[in-house]
């Protein structure tokens, strides 16, 4: 067994290294998408197994695992390429982003580079970063009508960026081609590659401290320490069969709904995720690769068991059932722009699933969809700009407390634009942005309501909108209601209608004066809203988060007096009046 | 002259510093605080120390009531008026989540939605009109407020920075209307755009301000009672000091006003000794505090967050905070691994070896263990006189047996966790912000600074650390060495080429009148009124800028070449044909006071210091080391580790292979041997 305290700190260092590595691709990256929501990974890989040493903890939750199954597949490449140590030769960098092979889309580019100590393959370090535009029909990627990857823009197949140290330049001018953005493409290619000169640094500098056998003997020992860790999580959750069920509305292309069907076992220490019977592949965008689904399934576990490291150890306990040819497993010319929503419902079943077995632990469905409305059009200087509102919405309520307002989505940590600051940079104007009344799931802690926005054309724009959740709600749990379903709308010409699509729609001219009027979903509500303290349902009454009716019908509460103030009226309950009349609805 | 004395009220402790000719020190001690009314614990300081009314001409003071205040939801009970549309602006900050993983958890707002009002008015990004006032909605929603029992009234439009007309004409309809409200407008508090931020930041001066006002009146009123006239300043967050009798106007600007004292002294103690780039460590009993000073400057962040979906955007010093102090806890994960902290003893029941019913193994147990701390002569505790030893040993066993190690060595391990966790925290903060942290001097302080920052100069890298004088009670060092000092801040939001250099001028110009009619405001003597200007710049589309200094009178030109340069020195390179925007202009206006803390240069004769006794102390294995007495290390002592210094407020190790020194100012420098 390894000494503890060297196994304590080579963790630690291991970590620092990958998170320095976050850091500084955040600080160098000219894409904002990176610099501003950290939209990048870092990670130290196994050469041969291609498992997780180390993950950065600066960058997004949706790679967790992600980076592994792409690294692995990048093994695989690189072994039937031949030559060097399982193809690996140093001075070599490895470029890819077809989504097929290293999940989400093909806005996420990833590198992979191997580190030599004396000559002999030691690890490879990966990372992977946002880039702001690949080409393709709709400017920034979303085109929620594509019917194939090529209409989301260029793939680049594993390809080495720098064979044996030589820069490969064509690669480079082919891509820059090929994009609307190439100085700052270039400039993050850039970036990208330089965070490897301080990652292999520090790799070095450990293995002068500690020697090589010390420190591959600490990685080995730190994955099945993970992987305990894993299993005594499990452990305690009961053993048994969870099934869940849930819906796309559709793919922005075909109007029929997609299910998605999860069976989750819990035997011992071990997990298995099925996903048989969930539906063939979309025509239209609504699909990801099942990289992105598996570690959609971690950053759920994750969201429910913080503690849980990130590495390859971790990772072992859990078993996949994708089926080939559905949308969580697409395949080549499947479009996978959609990956914004599919990867949330993931995290939605997973919960559900998980809600049956340890509900104290699980909170109710978050808002589960991205919905990203992309606007672009000209300046007054007649400069091109694409401005991108992603959605923000309510939490689901959990055993101790209510959903939060305004969350961002769980396998992001992106931001939504100051409204001030959008009014400088684009020629839209805010009618509104502000909690959506009555929109969180009710129960004896609510769900968080959703958020309302409206934005009015200055001058001519397109406007794309990539959503989902207006059929189906997200769901409550332990006897909690469901959420208000997404709502979009466009005011043109003094007409307010809704895409056929209900929440997806691809470039909607808008003339100055009109509107697009977004909705989110809030979070599902957990318990029975009958057991929801009165004084809590007098202060969202007061609040405006529900009115009278839900009151009255959902939590069951008697009105005392209402006293007007301003255009609001204050409303006091009758706590006497409200216990009697639950009881009477409770023992129904 | 009558002398200086610095009082830091921190959550635990307060601490005093005393200077007779405000330059020698004359005294230093600690005393309880006392939450319940943080000012008692200041006058119970003055009382301990012996100081006479006629002993102080002057009283400078740090303290936590603001921070405390917010993170424990101890405000007024304010409104907020918003422009219509807008009223959740507070409540939904800019779509975010309190931590990355888990989404459990919710927000309490400091002014709840019941509370938040809209009125129809709107203005664009260039401050014209687009819908205008109506006063008689002012008087009427200033009539239903009245109904609601409200302390303070905060009123925050759109692109109220542009032009503030709105919220000016709402405050005269309020205070017309019931003149006993305290009415916050955001573009008086902060005048730059981010609707949220700027919400946020006058919620927090709305919410403060009758707390923090009652507070100095309290505090001027109990000095007075002692007979203490003595002119009485604050620390504010960006190191500068604010009179006591403006306090309640500044109360969002004095959170975390004690860290920021710390930081000035370390600078400035640093920059005596002839170091400008700085990296300081503060280590108490909860939490390390790390910042970065370059050129003697601490670093300042524009945005600070006081708790989740709570930033204050004022000029703060940036310094920032893990979870490992004395008090951290040991433990192993799931997996078997040790890990130190973030779970903390606290004060009660504390370490295992504090007596109080502890009974998992601390940090501070750790250095008890090793002998690293006297156990004889606890530091800061009064309810005992030796500390619990063998206790901290059993602890240490029972933790020790799960991992195969005994008992010092697990002590051992615990402390090179934590260490490991403070150096990796310190190298992050340097790399976060592009420099390479060898390139930087460690000033250690804080009760368990310098016990611990020999190990995070080694694990880091630093070639030399400087412990300070009086490491344990800096802050209140700092509060007596720092200036006065107003920032100011106006939105641009334009490209440099296009900016008028008249409207730059003018608006630096009108900074300067109202920092410099603060100033006079005071009442405080200053020899000097140091006026500098900022532009916050960046390229089109980038949202992190730059801070630039520039002079007013400028050209667009000289400012977009100054940028060019900052950016180059910060990134490395300059990004040719894209414009540069001016995001805001900015100007501190600093009152400099007569001989604050201007300490001159000792004589140095080295020779090898004289240890007071010898007591086995743990490194890698029972060693009987010198024990220094830190009152009889004169300038130009020298001594090597390993080695332990006791004074006061604090023990300072000495790692084997370390070398120390005495320099002119007292302080002790400390560096890796040749060859280790």
């Amino acid at each position: 067994m390894m000494d503890p305290v060297t196994l304590a700190v080579v963790r630690g260092a291991l970590e620092q290294i990958t998170d320095e590595m976050d850091l500084r691709l955040i600080r160098a990256a000219v894409s904002p998408i990176i610099s501003e929501t950290n939209d990048c990974a870092h990670g130290l890989y196994d050469p041969v197994t291609g498992e997780t040493i180390a993950q950065g903890g600066y960058g997004l939750p949706q790679f967790l695992a992600n980076m592994q199954w792409t690294v692995q597949r990048v093994i695989a490449v690189a072994a039937a390429h031949g030559g060097g140590q399982g193809g690996f030769h140093e001075g070599d960098l490895w470029m890819l982003n077809d989504p097929y092979l290293s999940g989400t889309h093909l806005n996420d580019v990833v590198l992979v580079s191997p580190v030599f100590i004396d000559g002999r393959l030691f690890a490879l370090f990966a990372n992977t970063g946002h880039w702001m535009d690949l080409g393709g029909s709709v400017p920034g990627g979303w085109a929620p009508s594509a019917t194939e990857i090529h209409q989301e823009g260029m793939i680049i197949p594993p390809l080495k960026l720098y064979d044996r140290g030589v820069y490969n330049a064509s690669l480079v001018q082919l891509i820059k081609a090929n994009v609307r953005l190439p100085a700052q493409v270039e400039g993050d290619l850039a970036a990208m590659t330089n965070v490897f000169g301080a990652g292999r640094r520090g790799l070095l500098a450990l293995v002068a401290k500690y020697g090589e056998a010390t420190l591959a003997g600490c990685i080995a020992e730190m994955m099945d320490r993970s992987e305990a860790q894993m299993r005594s999580l499990i452990t305690d959750i009961p053993d048994g069969t969870y099934r869940v069920e849930d819906w796309f509305d559709n793919d922005g292309v075909d109007d029929v709904p997609l299910r998605v069907v999860l069976t989750l076992t819990v035997a011992g220490s071990d997990m298995h995720f099925d996903f048989t019977g969930t539906a063939p592949a979309a025509r239209g965008p609504m699909n990801i690769s099942d990289s992105t689904t598996k570690s959609m399934c971690l950053v759920a576990l994750k969201h429910v068991f913080p503690e849980v490291p990130v590495n390859g150890g971790a990772f072992r306990p859990t078993r996949f059932t994708i089926p080939t040819r559905t949308i969580l497993a697409a395949e080549y010319p499947s479009p996978v722009g959609g990956t914004t929503d599919v990867t949330q419902r993931v995290v939605d079943v997973v919960f559900a699933a998980l809600a049956q077995a340890i509900p104290l632990l699980v909170p109710a469905a978050p808002f589960g969809t991205t919905g990203v409305a992309t606007v672009s059009g000209r300046k007054a200087d007649g400069g091109f700009y694409v401005a991108v509102y992603p959605y923000p919405g309510g939490y689901g309520a959990s055993h101790g407390s209510d959903g939060l307002v305004n969350g961002t989505p769980p396998g992001s940590m992106a931001k939504f634009m100051s409204v001030e600051m959008s009014e400088h940079r684009y020629p839209l104007r805010f009618d509104y942005y502000r909690i959506r009344e009555g929109s969180g799931g009710a129960g004896r802690h609510r769900g968080g309501c959703g958020t309302a926005y409206s934005i009015t054309a200055l001058a001519p724009c397109v406007v794309s909108v990539l959503g989902d959740r207006v059929d189906h709600q997200p769901p409550g749990i332990e006897g909690g209601g469901p959420a208000a379903p997404n709502e979009v709308r466009f005011v043109t010409g003094g007409q307010v209608w809704t895409p056929p699509f209900r929440s997806k729609a691809e470039k909607v001219a808008l003339a100055a004066g009109d509107s697009v009027r977004l909705a989110s979903p809030g979070g599902g509500g957990y318990g029975n809203p009958l057991l929801r303290p009165v004084q809590a349902v007098e202060d969202d009454l007061n609040a405006g988060l529900i009115d009278r009716h839900e009151a009255e019908a959902a939590y069951g509460v008697v009105v005392a007096a209402t006293i007007p103030a301003g255009d609001r009226s204050h409303v006091t309950l009758d706590s006497a009046a409200t216990a009697q009349r639950r009881a009477a609805t409770l023992t129904i | 002259m009558a002398g200086v004395a610095g009082i830091d009220v921190g959550g635990t402790f307060t601490d005093l510093f005393y200077s007779r000719d405000g330059v020698t020190v004359d005294r230093v001690l600690k005393v309880p605080s006392t939450p319940d009314d943080p000012a008692r614990g200041l006058m119970d300081a003055l009382a301990t120390a012996g100081l006479a009314p006629a002993d102080v001409g002057l009283i400078l003071h740090g303290t936590t009531i603001a921070t405390n205040a917010v993170i424990e939801r101890r405000g007024a009970r304010c409104a907020l008026i918003t422009t219509a549309g807008f009223r959740d602006v507070l409540e939904l900050g800019r779509r975010d989540r309190p931590r990355m993983y888990g989404l459990t958890g919710t927000h309490a707002p400091l002014i709840p939605r019941a509370l938040r009002w809209e009125l129809d008015e709107r203005m664009d990004h260039h401050g014209t009109v687009l819908r205008a006032l109506d006063d008689d909605a002012v008087r009427q929603l200033a009539h239903t407020l009245r109904g609601q029992d409200v302390e303070a009234v905060v009123v925050s439009f759109l692109h109220a920075y542009a032009n503030p007309a709105h919220e000016e004409r709402v405050r005269a309809v309020l205070l017309e209307a019931h003149n006993g409200w305290e009415v916050v407008i955001s573009s008086a508090v902060v005048r730059e755009y981010y609707e949220f931020e700027r919400t946020s930041t006058a919620a927090v001066q709305g919410y403060l301000q009758p707390l923090v006002a009652r507070y100095a009146a309290n505090l001027q009123r109990m000095l007075a009672d002692a007979g203490h006239t003595a002119p009485t300043l604050v620390m504010q967050s960006n190191g500068g000091l604010v009179p006591l009798a403006l306090l309640g106007g500044r109360a969002a600007n004095i959170v975390r006003s004690g860290p920021a004292a710390g930081v000035m002294a370390a600078a400035r103690i640093a920059q005596e000794a002839g170091f400008d780039n700085v990296i300081t460590g503060d280590m108490g009993g909860t939490s390390y505090d790390v910042a970065v000073v370059l050129e003697g400057q601490p670093r300042v962040a524009d945005t600070t967050d006081l708790d989740f979906r709570i930033p204050l955007r004022l000029p703060m010093l940036d310094v920032h905070t893990i979870g490992a102090g004395g008090g951290s806890i040991a433990g192993l994960d799931r997996g078997g691994i040790l890990q130190v902290g973030p779970r903390s003893a606290g004060a009660v029941p504390g370490p295992v070896c504090f007596g109080r019913g502890g009974t998992e193994p601390a940090v501070t147990d750790a250095n008890a263990v090793l002998s690293r701390i006297n156990a004889q002569n606890p530091i800061g505790l009064t309810h005992v006189q030796e500390l619990d030893v063998a206790g901290a040993r059993a602890a240490m066993a029972t933790l020790g047996q799960r991992i195969g190690l005994g008992v010092e060595q697990t002590a051992e391990a615990i402390l090179t966790v934590v260490n490991q966790r403070m150096a990796g925290r310190t190298r992050l903060l340097s790399v976060e912000q592009g420099h390479d942290p060898r390139d930087f001097v460690l000033v250690a302080f804080g009760g368990a600074g310098p016990l611990h920052g020999a190990a995070i100069m080694r694990e880091v890298g630093i070639r030399t650390m400087l412990i300070p004088p009086h490491p344990g009670v800096l802050c209140a060092l700092g509060c007596a060495i720092a200036d006065l000092r107003y920032d100011s801040s106006q939105t641009i939001e334009q490209p440099t080429e296009a900016l008028d250099p008249a409207f730059a001028t003018k608006t630096l110009a009108a900074q300067t009148a109202e920092g410099q009619a603060r100033l006079r405001e005071g009442g405080v003597a200053v020899t000097e009124v140091v006026v500098t200007h900022v532009a916050e710049m960046s390229y089109a589309g980038q949202i992190h800028t730059l801070r630039v200094p520039i002079e007013a009178g400028w050209t667009p030109a000289r400012m977009a070449q100054a940028f060019g340069d900052v950016y180059r020195q910060e990134y490395g390179n300059i990004l040719p044909g894209i414009p540069a925007m001016v995001v805001s202009l900015k100007t501190s206006v600093r009152g400099v006071r007569p001989g604050a803390g201007q300490r001159t240069a000792g004589p140095v004769t080295p020779h090898p210091a004289t240890a007071a006794r010898h007591r086995p102390v743990y490194f890698g294995g029972w060693t009987n080391t010198p024990i220094y007495d830190r009152a009889t290390l004169l300038p130009g002592a020298t001594f090597s580790g390993p080695a332990i210094v006791e004074q006061a407020d604090t023990t300072s190790v000495i790692e084997p292979g370390m070398a120390a020194r005495v320099d002119a100012f007292g302080n002790i420098l400390v560096t890796l041997e040749e060859g280790a």
